[in-house]
């Protein structure tokens, strides 16, 4: 190579150092996202006794990739979704996670991982450094150490307290002295059972009865039943069965056609399980007769409009979806898909390892940062070099150092066409109350 | 209330709907050497039959008449255009029942997104309780008994005293022997698989009834219970399948009133492998109808 040509060469490679260098600011159009189209898996069981979870997720799903494509995608790359399926057993899930890390390396997030599987998927999806947003309620995550890991709703035992809240201070009953606990006999299930009778019994109630049941499908409970009644509970706190209206109608049929109250944790609050239940024993019982516990939505604004309207919209490739717009686990999970694009756009960056720290911040927000509510407002904001705080659908996020995001809990009952209906809302004297007398 | 009493009641609940179902199932693997696990999703499909006819303002005891003959006609197809030329071809019987297992796939796989995967309920009043001391029972329960009593002795006028009966039983114990005395074999197992069939598709339709809610998912749940009161009476051996369908209906219950309730399929199947062990060849091999099979 002679002197000039030398020269040139050496020139040409600086430039493009530099242009690298420069590539890290805060530009969204930089080769730094990439190109091609980005995926979010979507891991959950869609089949099997927990089929009706996935469903609500991948509706999660259909509504935020519009809210990001429509808005010229990550750095121009469109996001698509796609369903594995757990079937609600760690057997299939790992193989499904496996499977879908190792056959998709456009993976962004994943969200999804139920009770059922999250304890053996979400350490394999934390290996390989995809973020990802889980449905469970496990004790075992409320200090993980996976990085990776993000959990928008609270962990189990606060549904357990806001139960315990709604048979003790609820609105239009006195308070209820006797429950029945009725969960099914799995772990994400039984977690709810410890912190319900701490805190019921220290505070005056009894526990009539703690029935842990078979949920296989197909499963009669006529003499599970026959020994809860015996009891003579006040009150059955009960979780989303996939058996729930096997139960619940035998209840009714056992009891004389007479139902008794019965108080649902926040998976109750689903559209699959309102029809299932209101089928077996009636809506009208169900309306009378059930109570829920949910977090305070508002289920209004300009984040949860665009939500709305791409739910509805999602209908074309999935029938159901629009079924899913006051479910909370499905507000939360497009928030996570939105933050987790935000976040891709502020670093300027597809690599997880660098965009995965900056959901947080994009979701807990700091000092000085712009509160935007849609993904286009979030891009905006970012290109005009401001740091953001993504309040979403489903309301303000607040993670801690474990990534766990807890908000406040309202009681909840349905009106005859299945939508949730306000209650009323746990003062913060009434949660503390429980909260000591349960144990945290 | 005595909840042991209640819970022989719910027993016998239990033990009918199973015995429906598995005299369908061990039969049809007695006369035509096929274990079709596709079995239970031929259940499932009835009862969804009959939920949409429900649905329609039709009795459920119509559609329950409806999914016996859906049954009847689904099974016969599936012999005729899957099975049998599987068999024909002499493929081994570990690959029939590979062939089986797909098509229950198939059958899930297909019906998934015409039910979806949400639970749903019959529109039946299940009528006033009966109360017989602590044994209370609905009048739909007592209907269900009735038609189970019913049944398992047309099986075993059917089996003991009828041509048909003589001849699926000679198909059983040797089919070439049968084929070669003049008994058409072929129409014989036709027989089987429509009667069998039948019975699948009622069984399907009286275990949603029985579980007052169902989904898709039910079809391979109701297979494992089906399967176990089978091989517990001895494989092939329609009385072994009414004995095996008594002995789960009833100990489930029990064990449920006994212990706590998530185990009661662990104490029905801990049982199921204790006889096992005891009687590999289940507790009415070489004794029943269908002797030769066991």
């Amino acid at each position: 190579m002679r002197g000039f040509e030398r020269y040139k060469f050496v020139a040409a490679l600086g430039a493009m150092v530099v242009l690298a260098a420069c590539g890290g600011g805060g530009s969204t159009g930089g080769s730094g996202l990439g190109s091609g189209a980005l995926l979010v898996g979507v891991i959950a069981p869609f089949t099997g006794a927990d089929a009706a979870l996935g469903p609500a997720y991948y509706a999660a799903c259909l509504a935020a990739a519009p809210s990001i494509n429509n808005n010229g995608g990550v750095g121009g790359r469109q996001v698509s979704c796609q369903k594995f399926d757990s079937r609600g057993e760690p057997a299939d899930g790992v193989p499904a996670a496996n499977a879908m890390i190792a056959g998709n390396s456009n993976l962004m997030a994943v969200v999804g991982c139920t009770s059922d599987e999250a304890a053996a998927v979400a350490p394999i999806i934390d290996r390989a450094h995809i973020p990802m947003f889980c449905m469970t309620g496990q004790t075992e995550f409320n200090k993980t150490t996976l990085k990776y890991f993000h959990r928008l709703v609270p962990a189990d035992i606060y549904d357990a307290y806001a139960m315990v809240g709604s048979a003790l201070y609820g609105p239009g009953h006195a308070p209820y002295k006797k429950a029945a606990l009725v969960f099914g006999n799995d772990i994400g299930s039984q977690a709810f059972v410890t912190p319900a009778t701490n805190a019921f019994t220290k505070l005056g109630g009894t526990i009539a009865i703690n029935q842990p049941i078979n949920l296989a499908p197909g499963t009669s409970y006529r003499t599970e039943v026959a020994t809860m009644l015996a009891t003579h509970p006040d009150v059955i706190l009960t979780e989303a069965l996939g058996a729930a209206g096997t139960y619940l109608k035998e209840v009714k049929t056992q009891n004389g056609g007479q139902m008794i109250p019965f108080i649902g944790t926040s998976a109750t609050i689903d559209p699959t399980w309102f029809k299932q239940v209101s089928d077996a024993i009636g809506v009208n019982d169900l309306v009378k007769y059930y109570a829920g516990v949910d977090l305070g939505y508002s289920f209004s604004g300009p984040a949860y409009d665009e939500f709305i309207t791409n739910l509805n919209a999602a209908a074309s490739t999935f029938a159901d979806a629009p079924k899913y717009k006051q479910r909370g686990s499905t507000l939360h999970l497009y928030d996570g898909i939105i933050m987790t694009a935000l976040a891709m756009n502020a670093t300027n960056s597809a690599d997880p390892t660098i965009y995965n720290a900056k959901i947080k911040e994009i979701a807990n927000g700091t000092s000085g940062a712009t509160v935007v509510t849609t993904y286009k407002d979030g891009v905006a904001a970012i290109k005009a070099g401001k740091s953001i705080q993504f309040v979403g659908a489903g309301g303000l996020n607040s993670f801690d150092a474990y990534n766990n995001s807890v908000s406040g809990y309202i009681w909840v009952t349905y009106d005859n066409q299945g939508n949730e209906v306000k209650a009323g809302q746990m003062t913060p004297e009434q949660t503390a109350t429980i909260a000591q007398a349960g144990g945290i | 209330m005595n909840i042991f009493v209640a819970a022989f009641g719910f027993g016998l609940v239990s033990m009918s709907v199973i015995a429906i179902a598995a005299v369908g199932f061990t039969m049809q693997f007695g006369i035509t050497n096929m274990i079709n696990l596709a079995y239970g999703e031929v259940m499932i499909s009835a009862a969804y039959l009959a939920y949409y006819m429900n649905k329609a303002g039709i009795s459920i005891w119509i559609g329950m008449v409806a999914g016996a003959l859906f049954g009847a006609v689904f099974s016969f197809l599936l012999n005729r255009f899957i099975y049998a030329p599987f068999m024909r071809k002499g493929t081994a019987n570990l690959g029939m029942v590979i062939v089986s297992l797909a098509v229950s796939l198939m059958i899930a796989n297909l019906l998934l997104p015409i039910v979806g995967y949400y639970s749903v309920s019959y529109q039946e009043d299940a009528g006033r309780l009966i109360r017989i001391g602590s044994i209370v029972l609905t009048r739909d329960q007592i209907i269900v008994i009735g038609i189970a009593v019913v049944l398992m002795l047309g099986i075993h006028a059917l089996l003991t005293y009828t041509r048909l009966g003589k001849a699926m039983r000679a198909t059983a114990a040797n089919p070439t022997l049968a084929r070669n005395c003049g008994i058409p074999t072929q129409r014989v197992i036709d027989s089987v698989w429509l009667i069998t069939g039948a019975l699948c598709g009622l069984a399907g339709v009286v275990a949603a009834l029985n579980a007052d809610s169902f989904a898709i998912a039910n079809g391979s749940a109701f297979l494992i219970t089906i399967l176990a009161a089978a091989v517990l009476g001895g494989a092939g051996q329609p009385y072994g399948a009414m004995i095996g369908a008594v002995l789960i209906g009833l100990i489930t219950e029990l064990s449920a009133a006994a212990w706590s309730p998530e185990y009661k399929e662990v104490v029905a199947f801990a049982i199921l492998v204790l006889v096992m062990v005891l009687r590999p060849q289940g507790l009415l091999a070489k004794r029943g109808a269908l002797a030769a099979a066991g």
